[in-house]
């Protein structure tokens, strides 16, 4: 693939956005820092700081208008494209993502006072369906400072959603969740597997104990320590029904640009391993063994 | 006569004594209510395992019968090898129970050297079904086997280890048997289909 077109706009992109950085900078300190040359001097400064400090902000917006531009341009052309080539019968909506309740449903993850979601791909592979977006979730904070109120959000979840269909089909519900992930169920237990190292890294809850080792298989379990490992952040994966919901929270926004970035091979290969790990749940997961699936024979 | 808070030196040491034996007490209880509530876990993980090659020994038959359309003598083969024919008896050991998913495994396995014989029963749908099913109740008894196992595990660990061993010598608690995977088992989660 030829960026080059692609590279010329992120420069001027870039050009404009370090020249507006400058130029703010510069009003910043022609509007802070006092003159010599007296109180009407200081004024006029403290003018021109403004203007300068403006004009810098116009060209920042301008840059990061023009880069959001090339962004959706990238994703509806390139990305699309890249996943269509590894996903079949696939969708790409770079602005939509998956409902907030179908998260809200894996239990570990806990309501957001602000969200945001994004890059939803909806297709299959290996006959296995999956869905997954980009999430970014936030809590509202309030601090009371003699100055009065101030209100302000903290990002608690920024990476990755996914669901998956099952292969085996079960009443109840297990929840598996890395340290630090919301874990307050009700209707659940605790259950220590018999794997000392998927205990001291995950903790499991189930509606029963017989259901959780039937689906947590060794092998499963191995699978998702090393999916822990490929993957930095935390980690929670829900089995509810015939659905596999795992988030991946690794403070990352996925298929992202960077203005600063040159745009080569290695970006694809990023893009490329980001796409990848739905190839690997399903295969390393065996989502695609659909042995359990079958008419009860009578 | 020094009185501190109103007690003696006899009246200190008696009450130590007693604050220490009341310690000791409550210790022993926690142990035995925590040894009593883990065997209830292993007797429940065993019923488990009950439920799981009641289901195996049901689909298995069923397999068998539809074997037999296609392969009378092979089948009633196979049949043979199982020991009880209306499934675990109630008082089964957990030996017995062993031996008996064993044969089940065995016919498994058997069934499986059958079916490459006979294209016709391998491409009946009715047979498909079944071998998943029987894939599926295996799985289900490795999972009941897992899970009476980690159980066991955690009772014998508190038996072994001293000072919980006391009480559980005191209240006659013995070591629990393991419900091994047997290589014949072994090979049935290999089954090729």
């Amino acid at each position: 693939m030829d960026f080059t077109e692609l590279n010329i706009v992120r420069k001027k992109c870039a050009q404009k956005t370090i020249i507006g950085s400058i130029l703010a900078a510069i009003g910043g300190l022609m509007f802070l820092i006092p003159y010599a040359g007296g109180e009407s001097a200081f004024a006029l400064q403290q003018f021109l700081g403004v203007f300068v400090l403006a004009i810098g902000i116009i060209f920042i917006g301008f840059g990061a208008a023009k880069f959001q531009q090339l962004k959706n341009n990238f994703k509806q052309v390139h990305l699309k494209k890249m996943i269509q080539e590894l996903y079949r019968e696939v969708r790409y909506e770079p602005k939509a993502g998956i409902g907030l309740d179908r998260i809200y449903a894996c239990k570990f993850i806990k309501r957001a006072d602000r969200s945001h979601t994004e890059d939803l791909i909806i297709g299959e592979y290996d006959d296995v369906h999956f869905e997954t977006c980009d999430v970014r979730l936030e809590e509202r904070h309030v601090r009371h400072t003699k100055n009065g109120t101030q209100v302000y959000y903290v990002t608690y979840f920024l990476g990755r959603f996914f669901e998956f269909d099952f292969p085996k089909e079960f009443k109840g519900q297990i929840i598996v969740t890395e340290g630090g992930m919301f874990t307050l169920f009700s209707n659940l237990k605790k259950i220590e597997m018999e794997s000392v190292d998927f205990n001291k890294k995950f903790k499991t809850y189930s509606t029963d104990e017989h259901n959780a080792f039937y689906i947590l298989t060794p092998h499963l379990m191995e699978e998702i320590m090393d999916l822990e490992k490929r993957n930095p952040g935390q980690i929670g994966l829900s089995f509810i029904g015939n659905r596999l919901s795992i988030a991946i929270n690794n403070h990352k926004n996925t298929f992202e640009l960077n203005m600063f970035k040159e745009i080569d091979g290695s970006t694809l290969e990023e893009l490329k391993r980001d796409l990848g790990i739905i190839q690997s749940i399903v295969t390393e997961l065996k989502l695609n063994r659909n042995i359990f699936k079958y008419e009860e024979v009578k | 006569m020094n009185l501190v808070f109103g007690l003696g030196t006899t009246g200190w040491i008696l009450l130590i004594v007693g604050a220490v034996l009341l310690l000791v007490i409550m210790w022993y209880i926690g142990v035995m209510n925590q040894l009593r509530q883990l065997e209830v876990k292993v007797e429940e993980a065993e019923s488990g395992i009950d439920v799981a090659l009641t289901k195996r020994f049901d689909a298995l038959t069923k397999m068998l019968e539809t074997t037999k359309g296609y392969a009378k003598h092979e089948a009633e083969t196979l049949e043979k090898v199982i020991k009880w024919r209306n499934g675990i008896p109630s008082d089964a050991t957990l030996a017995q129970k062993q031996e008996f998913a064993s044969s089940l495994a065995k016919v498994a396995n058997g069934i499986n050297v059958v079916v490459e014989q006979y294209p016709d029963l391998k491409a009946n749908t009715m047979f498909g079904n079944l071998q998943n099913a029987i894939m599926d109740t295996e799985e289900h008894l490795q999972a009941a086997r897992r899970l009476y196992n980690a159980n066991v595990r955690s009772i014998n660990h508190i038996i072994v280890t001293f000072p919980q061993s006391i009480v559980a010598n005191a209240i006659k608690m013995e070591k629990k048997e393991f419900f091994e995977a047997e290589e014949a088992k072994k090979q049935d989660v290999k089954m090729n289909f």
